[in-house]
């Protein structure tokens, strides 16, 4: 049995060891540095399956909480990290040639280091329950994202992102910090759990003061996870920073994101007062959320950005599913969904990364043809297009399942028509990929795309995962907490 | 509910107002003199510059001044510390020195590192 | 082995062969033939053992989809007697036809491709036969026609074998459609899809029986469609375009029966809406004589077969009409599936030797060239045609006797069919047997290998034996009529009918050179596949005109195009938020506060 505590220390322990095989050269190829980092995690991977009862012996049971959900969420975290670093592997060539370095090579280890750090971070954050404990983890995080999205230096759009990333993010944790002290001076706690004993107790006249730090908690969350109207910088970032980066924000970023203000905002649904004024945030985020990503990813023309806008359809989707959270149901659909969706964006990031190596570039037209230079490829592409879109027989499907079903039982009515209306809309946008892939000539001289062997390898379980589960959902269901 | 924030109005009001007032004052008043060469000089404005306002820094300042920073932080984070946990410290022992320990080794980690990547070594 | 394990195996061992085969078959002709049918074997050893086990473990059954509590689909096994028998038939059937294949498919193209299909094919059968409820049967009802759509396309370069295809798919898409509906109606009516709950639901039901009687005539589209039952036949004889073995086992042995196997699955249900089957009764007779009549005039050797196997499944749809119990039309269904496939396989080889000649006037004489093949194509013919003591003698009279008890005119109706199965059996047997050889290839033709013989030698025994009373009383309990409520004419009268049957045929074909009758009503089918034919040129293509410049004009510019210009407009114009700025952003971003704010405190 293993104390819980030592999962994410010792991923801080495999980045120090990595930092420091990096710094006295001990890895030859830095492609090395990345097998070590997937090992390394996928050790601590199959220790979440021998953990033991919450320990005392740090004095963290106030701060930190290891229960089914945040397990799950710590298996996601990792599972994604490693296929960061998959993709990663794959990326190599482009890093090497966008960085600057004296020796060839030098300067791109610790493109393989960071998303090690970030996973400490992400792991941190989804068992967090105090609002300290939350900041801390949220910066790791968040610094190192910094450093990530603006690592190619020679790319000016990755330097944009970089700095975009840089101040929206700053400006989104200030909103954050100064949410907490609002809580803190209204209810004299930071712990989660303590405010939920405390919040009952509030005299209304102090009720403002919670509300006002609740709001900016929410802003600071909101942009975590793009929602709108905090979602400026996703098109920009998304499509200036490195793939495999953009990858994680996608998805691990995202996901520990809702997992924290699913923690956060339960407290808060328990006191009705609260509850109705946060329903109706949640059911107006949603609804701008949805209509926004959908509509504006319709005229998009390159595919990382169209899967930034996309990124935001989804985050509409799921603040639906959070708006529903009364219903029984809610809480499993929106993890049903996180996971879906973690297929599903990793499958697109994961053709994407050697489509752009041949072809040249990220737009749409990029992928043109791609059906007879690599049929297996376009299948692949063709699936994760499917199950994003939420055709049936997909994962996606049944994750807007759920959370319209939820959403239903709840009378959300409204949300569920302009989510029905914007999923028509997200058939025309995803299609566009599979029209350049199937219908579309392809240019001259384009041969065969090159692929890894781990790369197709994990395309092809990513693939076989959105259909089996788009057929039996209840394997999935079942190992839900 | 809303007549409680006629003030704010009024004072947006005269705030927005004045502001226009004496730009529109200023750029009807400032006509009469009309600008010229001569005015314009630097007999009138000062002195002739000898160089760029800002002379540019190595980037390597900026480097070494974040990482004196961050381990200048280090040291001010162990004060208050040592303060609070005093009475910690007499009462359950060591556990809490080995958690600063082990903050100070990750920092000694990036210490290393930095060394080891040249990062305070000026000539380069 | 368990009881509760076993079905699993049976079940999914030919989809594992299916992937096997898709995955390594192309290395090795052999590894992907003997994948195909050591699955078959696998599932036909463990069904005969099934059958032995009298005590039967309750079965597992796997929660698919749960839509709370209205509604939750089950992946489980229905184990009772009714689904050993058919476990039975369809197994033991596909191994001997498997075995066939590699016989005659072995200088075909796409052998590899012809066994995974078989596999699928297999697999999805065995779905039908062993759902517990009517949502995974109906999903491998959907599977049985893709794959039997893979199987009739098998050739798919030729045009007619495409058509074919095409055509069983949509035809049978409107019986499922038809099916789809009456399993709704029934979920409506009882709140469950699970077979063993609607059996318990159904005698209680309280609601108007006319809203049963609907419910089951939609459920019995399905079979109209799967077991092509007019007037959704049509399809059938087409889907001759296929490879025989697979004539041989989908469209004669198994897959047709399928629609005669959900009705004895529901037979319960049935039993309460007597209008519902009447209306079952009244198509499955019409049927069978129809179609023996247009078998009359038929000159490719597998149509006959075809329209023939259309009419032996209308016997099989009166039985449920008719009989008291399902057992009836299971054991016609039982005797059926041995000696239709026997002869069709007989027909397959009597075609390798005619190198894929299957008009009958073309062969002939060809009794010395290929006498085991004759023998078995005997075996078949005094089966189908009802020759008293073999298994077709049985089953078919049986359900005569009980059609002529509920409903006279059917049971007459239907013995006459019996007399023209006989004439038009024994017309193509002596056209194809006797006479002289009348082409090149019927001069030169020669028996086929032994992996083509055995299957045919095995099943000749239960097509002539199956039915004696000693056998069938294994698998069936039968209820008899009273003989004396039987009219005393109709034995007799069906004695008659066999051997007049067979003698007009003797007398007209023995050594005729070409054919002395001549027909053209049944020749062309009563015309029903032109009027088919017909309906779809004029008035469908009349209504597409109309239809298209609606779609044209209304659905595409006032519906499509302007919302969707609409949309794309919009999100054009949401583009022009992102313009790119930092300081933009930021100001959207606090613009965003203050209205979270605002909607948060607010009164």
């Amino acid at each position: 049995m293993i104390d819980p505590v030592f999962l994410e220390v010792s991923v801080v322990v495999l980045g120090i060891f990595l930092l420091m095989a990096e710094a006295f050269g001990l890895a030859k190829e830095k492609s090395t540095l990345a097998w070590w980092a997937i090992g390394g995690l996928a050790a601590v991977f199959i220790g979440t399956f021998f953990i033991g009862p919450n320990s005392n012996s740090f004095e963290v049971s106030g701060f930190y909480v290891v229960d089914g959900l945040s397990l799950f969420f710590k298996r996601f975290v990792l599972i994604s990290t490693i296929l960061v670093l998959v993709m990663s592997v794959d990326y190599l060539p482009i890093v090497q040639r966008l960085v600057p370095a004296e020796r060839p090579g030098a300067g791109s280890g610790e493109f393989f280091i960071l998303p090690v750090f970030t996973c400490a971070g992400l792991m941190w954050m989804v068992s967090a329950t105090d609002f300290i404990m939350i900041f801390c983890a949220l910066e790791l995080v968040t610094i190192s994202f910094y450093i990530q999205v603006a690592y190619l230096r020679r790319s000016m759009s990755s330097l944009e992102a970089g700095t975009k990333y840089l101040i929206l993010g700053a400006l989104s944790t200030g909103f954050l910090v100064y949410g907490i002290t609002w809580f803190f001076g209204a209810t004299g706690q930071t712990n989660l759990v303590a405010i939920r004993e405390v919040l009952p107790l509030i005299p209304v006249a102090n009720h403002p003061a919670i509300l006002f730090g609740l709001a900016l908690v929410l802003v600071a969350l909101g942009f975590k996870i793009a929602a709108v109207p905090f979602q400026f910088w996703v098109p920009d970032v998304y499509q200036g920073a490195p793939t495999p980066v953009t990858a994680y924000l996608a998805v691990a970023s995202k996901a520990a994101g809702f997992l924290v203000l699913i923690r956060v905002l339960e407290p808060f649904f328990t006191v009705p007062s609260f509850q109705n004024k946060l329903f109706l945030a949640l059911v107006l985020l949603a609804l701008l959320t949805l209509v926004f990503g959908n509509l504006a990813a319709i005229p998009q023309t390159n595919f990382k950005r169209l899967l930034g806008y996309s990124s935001i359809a989804h985050a509409g989707y799921l603040l639906m599913g959070l708006a529903a959270i009364g219903d029984a149901f809610a809480g499993g659909a929106v993890v049903f969904y996180l996971s879906g969706y973690l297929l599903m964006t990793f499958l697109a990031f994961l053709i994407l990364v050697p489509v752009t190596k041949a072809s040249g570039g990220d737009d749409i037209a990029h992928f043109n043809g791609l059906a007879r230079r690599s049929p297996g490829l376009a299948l692949a592409m063709l699936i994760a297009a499917a199950s994003l879109a939420g055709v049936p027989f997909t994962v996606g499907f049944f994750g807007k399942f759920f959370i319209f079903e939820a959403a239903m039982n709840q009378g959300l009515y409204l949300l569920v028509l302009a989510g029905i209306v914007t999923v028509a809309s997200g058939f025309y946008y995803y299609f566009k990929v599979i029209r350049a892939m199937y219908w579309q000539p392809a240019p001259e001289d384009a041969g065969p795309v090159a692929i890894t062997k781990t790369s197709s390898v994990a395309i092809f379980i990513l693939a076989m995962l959105i259909l089996i589960l788009g057929v039996y959902p209840q394997l999935l269901i079942g190992m839900l907490p | 509910m809303l007549q409680d924030y006629t003030p704010v109005l009024l004072h947006v009001i005269i705030a927005v107002g004045f502001a226009t007032v004496a730009m529109i004052a200023n750029i009807v008043l400032g006509r009469t003199g009309k600008r010229n060469p001569t005015k314009d000089s630097v007999y009138e404005c000062g002195m002739v510059p000898e160089m760029a306002g800002q002379p540019r820094f190595s980037v390597k300042f900026y480097l070494v001044a974040m990482l004196f920073i961050l381990f200048d932080i280090e040291i001010v984070f162990m004060y208050p510390w040592a303060v609070v946990y005093q009475d910690f410290i007499a009462e359950s022992g060591t556990i809490i020195l080995w958690s600063m320990l082990s903050f100070v080794l990750i920092l000694l980690f990036g210490y290393v590192y930095a060394i080891k990547k040249g990062a305070l070594d000026w000539s380069r | 082995m368990s009881t509760q394990t076993a079905p699993w195996i049976i079940l999914f061992s030919p989809l594992a062969a299916a992937v096997l085969i898709f995955l390594i078959g192309r290395f090795s002709k052999t590894l992907s033939a003997g994948l195909a049918i050591l699955s078959a074997a696998t599932g036909c050893f463990l069904s005969w053992w099934l059958f032995r086990q009298t005590e039967v473990a309750p079965q597992l059954s796997l929660e698919w989809l749960n839509f709370g509590p209205e509604l939750t689909i089950t992946i489980g096994i229905t184990l009772d007697h009714l689904s050993k028998v058919m476990l039975l038939v369809v197994t033991t059937i596909s191994t001997l036809v498997f075995i066939y294949s590699t016989g005659y498919m072995r200088d075909e193209e796409g052998y590899t491709r012809f066994f995974a299909g078989l596999s699928l094919f297999l697999f999805s059968m065995l779905g039908i036969v062993l759902a517990d409820n009517f949502v995974m049967m109906f999903i491998f009802w959907e599977l049985v026609g893709v794959s039997s759509y893979i199987l009739i396309g098998h050739y798919y370069s030729k045009d007619s074998a495409a058509d074919a295809g095409k055509q069983a798919f949509i035809v049978n898409r409107i019986g499922d459609f038809g099916f789809m509906l009456g399993i709704l109606l029934l979920w409506s009516a009882t709140g469950t899809v699970a077979f063993s709950g609607l059996l318990s639901a159904i005698p209680g039901f309280e609601g108007a029986p006319v809203y049963l009687t609907v419910a089951c005539v939609l459920v019995f589209m399905g079979t109209v469609g799967k077991s092509a039952q007019m007037p959704l036949h049509v399809w059938l004889p087409n889907s001759m375009e296929g490879p025989t073995p697979v004539s041989s086992l989908l469209h004669a042995a198994t897959m047709v029966a399928a629609g005669v196997y959900m009705l004895a699955r529901i037979f319960p249900i049935l039993e309460v809406v007597p209008d519902a089957r009447e209306i079952i009764a009244w198509v499955g007779g019409i049927t069978c004589f129809c179609a023996a009549l247009m078998a009359t005039q038929q000159n490719d050797i597998k149509r006959i077969l075809a329209y023939s196997t259309i009419s032996q499944l209308g016997y099989m749809v009166l039985g449920i009409g008719v009989a008291p119990t399902s057992s009836e039309a299971m054991f016609h269904l039982f005797t059926h599936a041995c000696f239709k496939c026997l002869l069709f396989l007989a027909a397959g080889s009597v075609m390798i030797a005619m190198h894929h000649e299957t008009d009958m006037w073309h062969m002939g004489g060809l009794r010395k060239k290929t006498p085991v093949t004759m023998i078995c194509f005997i075996a078949g013919m005094l089966a189908l045609s009802g020759c008293p003591f073999t298994s077709g003698y049985f089953s078919k009279d049986l359900i005569i006797e009980w059609a002529v008890l509920k409903i006279p005119f059917l049971g007459w109706l239907a013995a006459a069919a019996a007399g023209l199965t006989a004439f038009y059996i024994f017309r193509e047997f002596f056209v194809v047997f006797f006479g002289k050889a009348r082409s090149e290839h019927a001069e030169h033709a020669h028996e086929q290998p032994v992996s083509m013989l055995v299957p045919m030698l095995i099943l000749a025994v239960p097509a002539l034996f199956a039915g004696l009373p000693m056998i069938q009383e294994h698998f069936f309990t039968l209820s008899h009529p009273d003989a004396h409520a039987v009219p005393h004419l109709l034995h007799p009268f069906l004695y008659a009918m066999f051997f007049g049957g067979a003698g007009l045929a003797a007398l007209l074909y023995f050594k005729a050179e070409k054919d002395p009758v001549s027909i053209p009503l049944f020749a062309n089918r009563l015309y029903i596949d032109d009027v088919y034919f017909w309906f779809v040129n004029k008035i469908q293509g009349g209504g597409s005109i109309v239809l298209s410049w609606a779609d044209r004009w209304v659905v595409d510019l006032v519906i499509v195009q302007v919302p969707s210009k609409l949309t794309w407009a919009c999100g054009f114009a949401l583009r022009f938020l992102q313009i790119g700025s930092i300081q933009a952003y930021a100001f959207f971003f606090g613009a965003g506060v203050v209205g979270l704010l605002y909607i948060m405190l607010s009164k």
